[in-house]
């Protein structure tokens, strides 16, 4: 592969790689060179690790060839979200405050995937501290949606779900604190899964909003979600929060069959006021084949639907502001030059190294948490959450999986939102529940609405990512939306 | 409030800062319809116990690792600007 | 005007742990700066806490020894500010759900821990303990540091810390002092610190407010914070209340403020008003999930405890005999009470120990402790089974305490070395008292005229002569003897 083509899927590659017809260094090169074609206008990318990403190829294809090989992900090229932490590596937060910063540890996940042999490949942009839903709010520059380069990719992994959707990568690690992986995998085309909260390991994750902060996959399509989900999933000792439990072979759950099970539509997402007509449309037609398969559809209820944007940011924000005090110029990162004292240092450094969406935050969750205002605001705001999730529990009592849009509409134009924050957080409506509640979702191609792509998001119960890549697949099985390839790039 | 933060705004930012939040304050007093009475706040979502570590010590961080990427560092110690006693000590 | 002084304490100790409360780093102390630290300790992006078992287990010991109530659930929460030996800009610690409430210790009443009857306690009320971590250091010393600077040291950051509350029963600074004394001998105890103030791992901020006598209204506090030893905790609250009261007499009103001490000039200062105070912002650490102790951990951990100085105390006077003065000398500390316990296995008389151990051996170990001292309890009692058997007289012993806390060895080689084995030759000791009778005639005819005190006279002068060897019931039998006849 000389030239610079999509990537296919892991899956493909899987099969050239056994069947010999491709090396590991081949692939590797290949996904290089295609970020060095595109990776100009796209801004996918806030750091290519070529070098390092060659001789890792090198050495998976040393173990193939002496039949050694780690995992079915062994010698596949990946990208990771720049807020995970890789040793020898900067991290930035797509953050000036992470100016120059080269982490002295792996975290969780990055280690668990080279541990299986992938070939991490970059890192990619993201709004700052993934504090955003589109990527325009990254010290570099915005990342482009590969379907229309005016167009923003979703956020906040919106590097990783470009750098899918674009082929310059197969799949891609990402994080989701409110919807950042699945709004941005549907707004580029994607497959994007969040899971539930606990599976996968914080550890080595910057954290924006710990306890909503959660890595996933980005991928094409469910069958890789599957082998990527499995290779960073499971218990780890340096997460208080991470959930002792084994992880099932994802893989092997995918047998394409729903008949079993029964599938929830909220009235509460499916109403016409503030939604894409386009977006409803696919999402129906999306249910329907499922029906036409076997999977039984009725209405379901989560009446605090309505309240969960507003627990979100207060939630959010207020650990947010707690998280972000650390980046005080003392011991890594970006310092102001010349501080004429100790408070001109902190304010300096944290006002200039800091872009203005999080320190909004940092502002809305200083004051929530601030003394008068605590219970009123951070105490209501946990109630209401769990009242939410409470509605989960009562509705996956009648369904095993419920059925939303991912997004109101498709991919905004860059600059659309970028004055009116309130307007964007107002887009994440349909995400933020799952984050909220803990329980993981699944965002995957089901169409488009003027000739964008629309995500439908399947949400499930606690630990219920089996069923929803299983529901994911049959899916893909009996659909192509999934094979669309964007046409900007 | 800003100063708790440690951050600074010039006038104007604060005028447009002070928008902002104003119009997402006035947007999550709908939380106030809500009856929360006796609701638990849920600050966690799984159902867990904190785990808790055996006690023991791992080899300590190479010094050398452990301040390379200080802004300021001298013989191991991270520098800061000369803090006046008790200046914004909690 | 006379006013009543209300003191509550709070006490910071160190918890005995090998590696810090949620990072697997060295306690350590005295390194060079940043040799003792991990990724955790350096709040670098993407680490995680995670709560260390042991430092859970001591704390639930400190508050069994100190009657709390262990709650099954308590919470770590975030307290968040700005400072730079504060890497996270929070330290994690227990606020609204701590791990233990509602207890008590009983220190002796008059406030003096040593000269006490051991009968009249008071009962200091306890009103929180929980865990926390320390901060690092800011080494501010400009020899080091140059004019400009400030060095940040994080060795200490996430050292495992008890915060003991006390209610606010206190009454004097001496009874303060008394309070902390108590406190200290029961952490050390049951080994949950090593609880040196020195070493900074004991330190002490106290709260302090005057009122009318009889008045039912506190008056307002100041606090005092960082007093890093005993002497300074009573010489800081007597220099503040000297101030608040002279503010009370001119009418003035005591403006409530955080205030440092100064051990060279004696006095207190304002450090900050508190109205100025920091709004830390307190919210439960998203990263910790409620820490769980079920009642079956509190009961393991309860009969793990060793026994505590009050019960001790109380077993002392019923299985020795001992008087309650000394039940409560010997139990003031763990390894007097232990090295008296075996000391009497190996001697058999718990009167006679206690008598030595209280009057000798603290004697000669003056401002040292016990663990300092060479001499085990085995020689201890070998020494004081010479003095039983007659081979040396009890002068002659109290002379060898000091060698054997010293060295340590054999107290019957030390005799020999020293040529003190008691006179038991009756010819010698019978010339000395002969020579004696013929030297004193006057203070002989007083005696045998009724003046029974002059034997003790007439003693001391034959000790003297016999340098102190003789068997001093041998040379009384001889003189009733002689004077008698």
């Amino acid at each position: 592969m000389p030239d610079s083509r999509p990537l296919p899927s892991v899956g493909e590659l899987r099969r050239a790689l056994d069947a010999g017809e491709l090396s590991s260094v081949e692939i590797t090169e290949a996904s290089l060179e295609r970020a060095e074609s595109i990776d100009g206008s796209l801004r996918a990318f806030t750091g290519m690790r070529s070098e390092g990403a060659r001789g890792d190829a090198a050495a998976s294809d040393a173990r193939r060839v002496e039949g050694k090989g780690l995992s079915s992900i062994d010698g596949i090229p990946v990208a990771i979200k720049d807020n995970m932490v890789m040793e020898g590596e900067p991290t930035t937060c797509a953050s000036r405050i992470l100016e120059g910063f080269v982490s002295p540890y792996t975290g969780t996940a990055v280690g668990k995937l080279r541990a299986a042999g992938a070939v991490i490949v970059g890192r990619t942009n993201l709004d700052e501290f993934a504090m955003g839903s589109s990527t325009e709010h990254s010290c570099f520059g915005a990342t482009r949606n590969p379907w229309d380069l005016d167009r923003a990719p979703g956020g906040s992994s919106g590097g990783s779900a470009a750098a899918v959707a674009a082929g310059i990568v197969p799949a891609a690690l990402g994080s989701d604190t409110g919807g950042s992986i699945r709004q941005p995998a549907a707004h580029c085309g994607v497959l994007g899964i969040k899971p539930t909260y606990g599976l996968v390991s914080r550890w080595g994750l910057v954290a924006f909003a710990s306890s909503l902060d959660q890595i996933g996959v980005f991928a094409r399509d469910a069958s890789d979600a599957a082998l990527l989900l499995g290779a960073i999933a499971g218990h780890d000792e340096r997460d208080s929060t991470s959930i002792p439990e084994p992880v099932p072979d994802y893989r092997a759950a995918q047998t394409g069959d729903v008949s079993d099970l029964v599938i929830g539509l909220p009235r509460e997402y499916f109403v016409s006021d503030g939604v894409d007509a386009g977006v409803l449309d696919a999402v129906r037609a999306a249910v329907a084949v499922l029906e036409a398969a076997g999977a039984k559809v009725r209405e379901v209820s989560l009446p605090h639907t309505r309240y969960a944007v507003a627990t979100y940011y207060l939630i959010a924000t207020a650990e947010a502001s707690s998280n972000l005090a650390r980046y005080d110029g003392v011991r890594y990162g970006r310092r102001a030059d010349d501080p004429s004292g100790l408070s001109d240092m902190y304010h300096r450094t944290r006002s200039e190294g800091f872009g203005d969406e999080v320190k909004r935050r940092i502002m809305l969750g200083t004051y929530v948490l601030s003394a008068g205002y605590y219970d009123a605001y951070y105490r209501k705001a946990q109630q209401v959450r769990g009242l939410l999730a409470r509605d989960f529990q009562g509705a996956f009592r009648l369904c095993d999986v419920i059925a939303t849009p991912t997004c109101p509409e498709t991919a905004f134009r860059l600059g659309e939102k970028t004055g009116d924050p309130l307007a964007m957080y107002l887009g994440d409506i349909y995400t933020v529940s799952a984050n909220l509640a803990g329980i993981p979702g699944v965002s995957i191609p089901c169409g488009q609405s003027s000739g964008l792509p629309v995500g439908l998001q399947l949400l499930g119960g606690t630990l219920a990512e089996s069923t929803l890549l299983r529901v994911a697949d049959a899916y893909q099985r009996l659909t192509d939306h999934h094979e669309a390839r964007p046409t900007a790039v | 409030m800003a100063s708790l933060a440690r951050l600074t705004y010039s006038e104007e930012e604060t005028a447009r800062l002070a928008a902002d939040l104003e119009a997402i304050l006035d947007y999550v007093e709908t939380l106030g319809e809500v009856n929360t009475e006796g609701v638990r706040p849920m600050e966690h979502v799984l159902p867990l116990e904190t785990p808790l570590r055996e006690d023991r010590a791992v080899a300590a961080m190479a010094p050398d690792r452990a301040v390379a990427n200080a802004p300021v560092a001298k013989g191991f110690a991270f520098v800061v600007p000369k803090v006046i006693d008790g200046e914004e000590e909690g | 005007m006379a006013y009543e002084v209300v003191i509550g304490l709070e006490v910071h100790c160190q918890l005995r742990t090998d590696s810090k409360l949620f990072s697997p780093a060295p306690v350590s102390f005295g390194r060079e700066p940043n040799h003792s630290v991990h990724p955790i300790c350096l709040a670098l992006p993407g680490v995680l806490p995670v709560l260390n078992r042991r430092a859970v287990e001591l704390a639930v010991c400190a508050a069994l020894a100190t009657h709390c109530k262990v709650h099954t659930s308590s919470v770590f929460a975030r307290k968040n500010y700005f400072y730079p030996d504060l890497p996270k800009g929070y330290q994690i610690s227990q606020y609204e759900e701590p791990l233990a409430t509602g207890g008590y210790i009983d220190i002796p009443a008059g406030g003096d821990a040593d000269e006490g009857d051991g009968k009249a306690t008071k009962r200091i009320g306890l009103t929180r303990i929980h865990m926390e971590e320390d901060a690092g250091k800011s080494i501010h010393d400009s020899e080091v540091t140059g004019r400009f600077a400030t060095h940040v040291d994080l060795n200490r950051a996430g050292v495992p810390l008890l915060e003991i509350v006390s209610e606010p029963d206190l009454r004097s600074p001496a009874e303060a002092a008394v309070y902390l004394r108590t406190l200290r001998s029961i952490l050390r105890y049951i080994d949950v610190s090593d609880a040196d103030m020195e070493k900074g791992n004991f330190r002490c901020d106290a709260n302090v407010s005057l009122r009318e006598a009889g008045a039912r209204e506190f008056g307002i506090r100041t606090e005092l914070k960082n007093l890093n030893s005993f002497r300074n905790v009573e010489l800081a609250l007597g220099s503040e209340i000297l101030r608040q009261a002279e503010i009370l007499d001119d009418g003035g009103s005591v403006v409530q403020a955080t205030m440092a001490f100064d051990p060279v000039s004696r006095r207190t200062r304002v450090l900050r008003l508190k109205e100025n105070a920091d709004d830390y912002r307190y919210f439960p650490d998203p990263d910790l999930i409620p820490l769980v102790i079920s009642d079956a951990d509190v009961d393991r951990i309860r009969d793990e405890l060793p026994e505590l100085a009050q019960a001790r105390y109380q077993r002392f006077q019923d299985q020795y005999g001992l008087s309650e003065y000394d039940a409560r000398q010997l139990t003031i500390s763990r390894e007097l009470a232990e090295f008296f316990e075996t000391a009497v296995a190996a001697h058999g008389v718990a009167k006679t120990v206690a008598n030595w151990v209280l009057r000798d051996l603290r004697e000669a170990l003056g401002e040292r402790e016990l663990e300092d001292a060479a001499v085990t309890p085995e020689q201890f009692a070998a020494l004081l089974r010479l003095v039983d058997d007659g081979k040396l007289t009890p002068k002659s012993a109290r002379g060898l305490v000091p060698e054997l806390v010293e060295s340590g060895g054999d107290p019957e080689a030390w005799m020999r070395e020293r040529g003190l084995e008691a006179l038991s030759d009756t010819g010698v000791i019978e010339r000395a008292v002969d020579e004696v009778i013929a030297a004193h005639p006057d203070d002989v005819d007083r005696f045998r005229s009724g003046e029974q005190k002059v034997q003790n006279f007439l003693m001391g002068q034959v000790m003297k002569k016999t340098k102190g060897k003789a068997d001093p019931a041998a040379v009384r039998e001889l003189l009733t003897q002689k004077l008698g006849a």
